[in-house]
């Protein structure tokens, strides 16, 4: 089954095709991937759900080159991901990818405003100052900026992590259960920031979770079921995620 | 408990065998020592005992240098169970080298080789002289570096320095008698010997006899002037005098030993210090569990004696093989010392190598032990272990300012309060361990400004991964300082020792330009006036030397005292501290300074000197002499006078320079030639002397850093066990930073700055303690030292303790580099 999305005229940021994903040998061998095939939309913001264990957070960590895939293809852009050695990845990540995870974003070292410009700072790239000062003032981090991770509440490290992802204006952001560590109306806030980059900075964003609601955020969930991609929903809503969750538990 | 203390023991095997190979590197050295020792103390009693089973009496002179009478040697030969009884003849006999010359600097001692069961002298090869009093025995170390073989003819000088030859017929090991190792030794009959010697009597008696009471019987006859002992007394007087050498040597290498387990107790404090930090929701879990803090308390010990007891068994293996190895390479090298014996591990050493190991480990985590016990239940629930907080703290300043204070104000007093020497030394020493301590709690402060300082070069060229280094390396500034402090321990003893050696070879150097400002010294080998004046009168017809000064010296009686009376001839001017030295005529004297102050003598006073020719004479002292810039005799009166009052005395020595443009070989060959004729006449260029002394400091400071690399590396260990346990810590960080691009290599970099950081600014502070202490030592141990740094041996100890930080880094960095990212992310 292939999926596609044909609201967005622009060719898709990243594409997975055939990607399979094995663990262990033997007798212990898990199939946390089995052939998925699946395109995101440019601008887009597209949300991966699915029961534990059924190869969400794997798909993610394939499709980021955190993890090298078995056997298949990943394009971010026109690079495709897993023909790369670990240097040209690596430089891919720093130049093309943003990063939220769901706890421990930040160095304990650094400053907020050290935190955001990090990535910048590795790629050696001088930071957009309008686009910094925007991406600060959105996220409303501006008199929290000398501050250390341990001086801030978990939703502004969190607001610190979306606000460094930003800032680099990778081709793909991936976040992996953002709001997972959050309560309800700092969760709300993230995914607030996360969907109005999508609409007012064209950001694409691939965010990984098991919360319907947070799901309901983005402009489409796929659903993976077993290590394959089961179906999908455009324009969700609480209700209809978790009945479609419901539907695939049964 | 025990299962839990165990099971940790496990799981953190890797982090302790890091922790354990500096107990055993500790412990093998000091095991090591003693095994050294106890070997060498046990084949020199073993050999004397074999010597001194022949002897049952043997008779010794009360006052070292006296000689026991021959009719007391026919008095006890007369006594009843007396089988025989022998008269030990020993003296100075120089021995001539094929060159014609005196060998060696000392004269080589004569003995007399008795026959019969009382003839102690070990012949290696050929034999003894017997009866024969042309035939001479010769050591074998003096006739391999002479060149002597069995049937040469030898030459040997008797006490009136007349020539007699005598024909080589055996070689023998001179044993344990260290004096002999020095000189060399000869051996003839005894009849022979004491006419070289021109011994007016024995120097030992021994008495061989089965008669009950013997020893009573021989004391009787010898009366209370001489000292009696039996062949097990002598035997153990012997092996002592003999170990003497070897226990100080000992003592210097346990010294080593001490400060090697300071920095293995350092290193060991830290590891346990961090695994405490790392196991805080392992160990909230247990009191979760129901264990108490005794519990706790008692579990991490146990881990820290087990740990230890392991490490000190090994480490006594090693310390085994250590000893073994030091003696084949000793017994290379040549030493006095019985090398051939086998290594000897004694239940002493074992016991203590252990007791030492265990001490140490378990005393080094008791404070990290107690540390696990504060870790409340409830931290089992914390998601994540929070980060130290260092504080800096006022008891901190205040306590740290106070031994700094202190140290320092008690090092200025033993350098400026006291006359150099041993208390002035000791008072230093005092004030270095204040000192000392003052840094080591001062560390965690100056941990981040150092760290700043340091970082400023690497974080410039390194951008961001030189940045986080810098931080990180300042982070947990407790845990840092106690890993540069045992880095610092090595590195301030080894710049000690250089600037010592520096400053005394520059003292040494200005003292010989001041004192021996001279090409070429004729003199005998104990300084007593043998040189022919006729050696001066042909040196001075050469028109190639510049200047020809010969010096003058008899022991004579000055107001009361028996002090060295000379007098100068040729160009040399006197170093006058007060006084005059114009016109110095008859009845004129001038004394060097401490010889004035020995004597209560004033410029303008009046001594009365006893004199061989001319009686007793009174001299007026004209002028004090600078001694440490005057190579003039301690009493000095003029030419003339002294020749009136001693006569015709020979010179002590000549000192010879060569004119300027004269090629060195050239004027060598006409100084030789002028000697050639008087074999006590030796000749000794400045160059040689020079090259000697520097030889000498070379190879001590040599040893000295040698034996403290092993301080060094056991610091080393410390940064690396710190250095892969922070990489343990921040597994996520780095897959963090790895994740936001920061490639394989720049990680692995980052950690190399930070150990380079770290390695950095131990031995900076290490280089100035050092500097400064060496600098108090130097005071505190010679008058008028000059203070010199060697600069390029200092930045080479920085360098590579940088090095040696970032060497230390290579293991942890690429565990860090090799982790999977999505599988850190993950832990914790």
């Amino acid at each position: 089954m292939t999926l596609t999305d044909n609201r967005h005229q622009a060719p898709p940021a990243v594409v997975a095709t055939d990607l399979t994903k094995v663990y262990g040998q033997g007798d212990a061998v898990v199939h946390a991937l089995r052939g998925v095939n699946v395109a995101f939309a440019t601008g887009a913001f597209t949300a991966i759900m699915g029961p534990s264990g059924s190869g969400k957070s794997t798909l993610m960590h394939c499709l980021a080159g955190l993890d090298a895939a078995t056997s298949g293809t990943v394009h971010v852009g026109d690079v495709e991901l897993t023909a790369l050695d670990d240097r040209r990845l690596t430089r891919l990540r720093r130049e093309r990818i943003g990063f939220v995870f769901q706890s421990f974003n930040l160095l304990p070292t650094l400053t907020a405003e050290q935190n955001i410009r990090l990535p910048l700072e590795i790629a050696s790239r001088q930071a957009d100052q309008p686009l910094f000062d925007r991406v600060i003032d959105t996220v409303g981090l501006r008199n929290r900026l000398s501050h250390r991770p341990a001086e801030l509440s978990g939703g502004q490290q969190q607001r610190v992590a979306v606000a460094r992802a930003l800032i680099s204006k990778p081709q793909v952001i991936f976040a992996d259960e953002p709001t997972g560590n959050l309560d309800s109306r700092s969760g709300a806030e993230i995914l607030s920031f996360l969907r109005t980059s999508v609409r007012e900075l064209g950001q694409t964003i691939v965010m990984v979770t098991h919360d319907p609601v947070a799901a309901s955020y983005a402009d489409r969930v796929v659903f993976l079921r077993d290590g394959e991609l089961v179906t999908e929903l455009a324009t969700p809503t609480p209700q209809s995620v978790l009945d479609t969750l419901v539907k695939l538990e049964a | 408990m025990l299962r839990t203390a165990l099971a940790g023991l496990r799981a953190h095997r890797l982090r302790l065998l890091l922790t354990a190979l500096a107990i055993l590197l500790g412990v093998g050295f000091i095991a090591g020592t003693f095994v050294l020792n106890d070997t060498v103390q046990a084949a020199f009693s073993q050999r004397v005992t074999a010597d001194a089973d022949k002897v049952d009496v043997a008779v010794l002179p009360r006052d070292a240098h006296a000689v026991l009478p021959a009719r007391l040697l026919d008095r006890i030969r007369a006594l009843d169970g007396v089988t025989d009884a022998q008269g030990l003849v020993r003296g100075p006999a120089p021995l001539l080298g094929r060159d014609g010359k005196t060998v060696g600097s000392l004269p080589t001692t004569a003995l007399s080789v008795v026959r019969g069961p009382l003839d102690r002298t070990n012949v290696v090869s050929g034999t003894g002289p017997g009866t024969d009093d042309h035939a001479a025995v010769l050591d074998e170390n003096t006739a391999k570096a002479q060149g002597f073989r069995i049937g040469d003819t030898i030459t040997v000088l008797d006490h009136e320095r007349g020539e007699h030859r005598f024909e080589l017929v055996g070689l023998i090991d001179t044993g344990v008698d260290q004096m002999l190792a020095v000189t060399g030794a000869l051996g003839f009959t005894p009849a022979t010997t004491q006419r070289l010697t021109g011994a007016k009597g024995y120097r030992e008696i021994d008495v061989a006899g089965d008669a009950p009471g013997l020893e009573r019987a021989v004391a009787a006859a010898a009366g209370p002037g001489h000292v009696v002992k039996t062949g097990d007394e002598l035997a153990a007087d012997l092996a002592r005098a003999a170990g003497v050498e070897a226990r100080s040597f000992t003592l210097a290498l346990l010294l080593f030993g001490i400060v090697a387990m300071m920095v293995a107790a350092l290193v060991i404090y830290n590891t346990f210090n961090i695994l405490v930090a790392q196991r805080t929701r392992e160990m909230a879990l247990l009191r979760c569990v129901g264990a108490t803090r005794a519990q706790v308390f008692g579990s991490i010990l146990l881990e820290s004696a087990v740990v230890g007891a392991l490490a000190s068994a090994l480490g006594l293996l090693a310390g085994y093989g250590l000893a073994a190895l030091a003696l084949t390479v000793l017994g290379v090298f040549d030493t006095p010392l019985p090398t051939d014996a086998t290594a000897s591990l004694t239940p002493a050493t074992m016991a203590i190598g252990l007791a030492v190991g265990l001490l140490v480990t378990v005393g080094a985590a008791v404070l990290p032990a107690r540390a696990a016990t504060r870790v409340p239940p409830i931290a089992a629930l914390r998601a994540q272990v929070e980060e130290p907080a260092f504080r800096t703290g006022l008891p901190r300043l205040i306590v740290s300012g106070l031994l700094l204070v202190a140290g320092l104000g008690t090092t200025a007093a033993g350098v400026l309060m006291f006359d150099p020497g041993q208390l002035s030394l000791v008072v230093v020493v005092a004030g270095g361990a204040l000192t000392f301590l003052a840094v080591l709690i001062l560390g965690p402060v100056l941990v981040k400004p150092l760290s700043a300082v340091v970082g400023r070069l690497p974080a410039r060229l390194f951008g961001v991964p030189g940045r986080l280094a810098v931080e990180n390396a300042a982070r947990n500034p407790g845990r840092a300082a106690t890993t540069t402090v045992a880095l610092t321990i090595g590195v301030t003893l080894m710049t000690l020792i250089s600037v010592v050696t520096a400053s005394t070879r520059t003292t040494m150097t200005a003292q010989l330009d001041a004192q021996f400002p001279i090409d070429y010294l004729l003199a005998g080998q104990e300084r007593d006036p043998v040189v022919p004046r006729a050696v001066a009168a042909e040196l001075r017809r050469r028109p190639e030397l510049s200047s020809v000064v010969q010096i003058r010296e008899v022991r004579a009686t000055v107001a009361g005292r028996r002090v060295d009376v000379g007098t100068y001839s040729g160009p040399i001017t006197p170093a006058v501290a007060s006084g005059s030295m114009t016109g110095f005529g008859p009845g004129q004297v001038a004394l060097n300074e401490s010889t004035a102050r020995d004597l209560g003598a004033r410029v303008g006073d009046s001594l009365s000197l006893q004199t061989a020719e001319a009686g007793r004479v009174a001299l007026r002292v004209t002028a004090l002499l600078d001694g440490s810039q005057s190579s003039l005799p301690p009493v000095t009166v003029a030419e003339g006078p002294f020749d009136r009052y001693f006569g015709a005395v020979p010179d002590t020595m000549v000192m010879v320079n060569a004119k300027d443009g004269v090629p060195p070989e050239q004027a060598r060959k006409l100084v030789d030639a002028a000697a050639a004729n008087y074999p006590v006449v030796q000749v000794t260029s400045s160059t040689e002397v020079r090259g000697e002394f520097d030889e000498t400091l070379d190879m001590v400071l040599m040893i000295v850093t040698g034996l403290l690399g092993l301080a060094i590396l056991i610091s080393l260990l410390g940064i690396a066990n710190t250095l892969s346990l922070s990489v343990h810590e921040r597994t996520r960080e780095s897959a963090l930073l790895r994740a936001l691009g920061l490639t394989r290599r720049q990680l692995r970099g980052m950690l190399s700055i930070e150990a380079l950081v770290l390695g950095l600014i131990g031995a900076l502070v290490g280089v100035v303690l050092g500097g400064v202490f060496g600098w108090a030592a130097m005071m505190a141990m010679l008058a008028d030292a000059a203070y010199s740094l060697p600069v390029p041996q200092v930045v080479l100890f920085v360098l590579l303790s940088g090095l040696a930080g970032v060497l230390a880094a290579v293991l942890p960095a690429r565990r860090a580099a090799r982790a999977s990212i999505v599988d850190s992310l993950a832990t914790g």
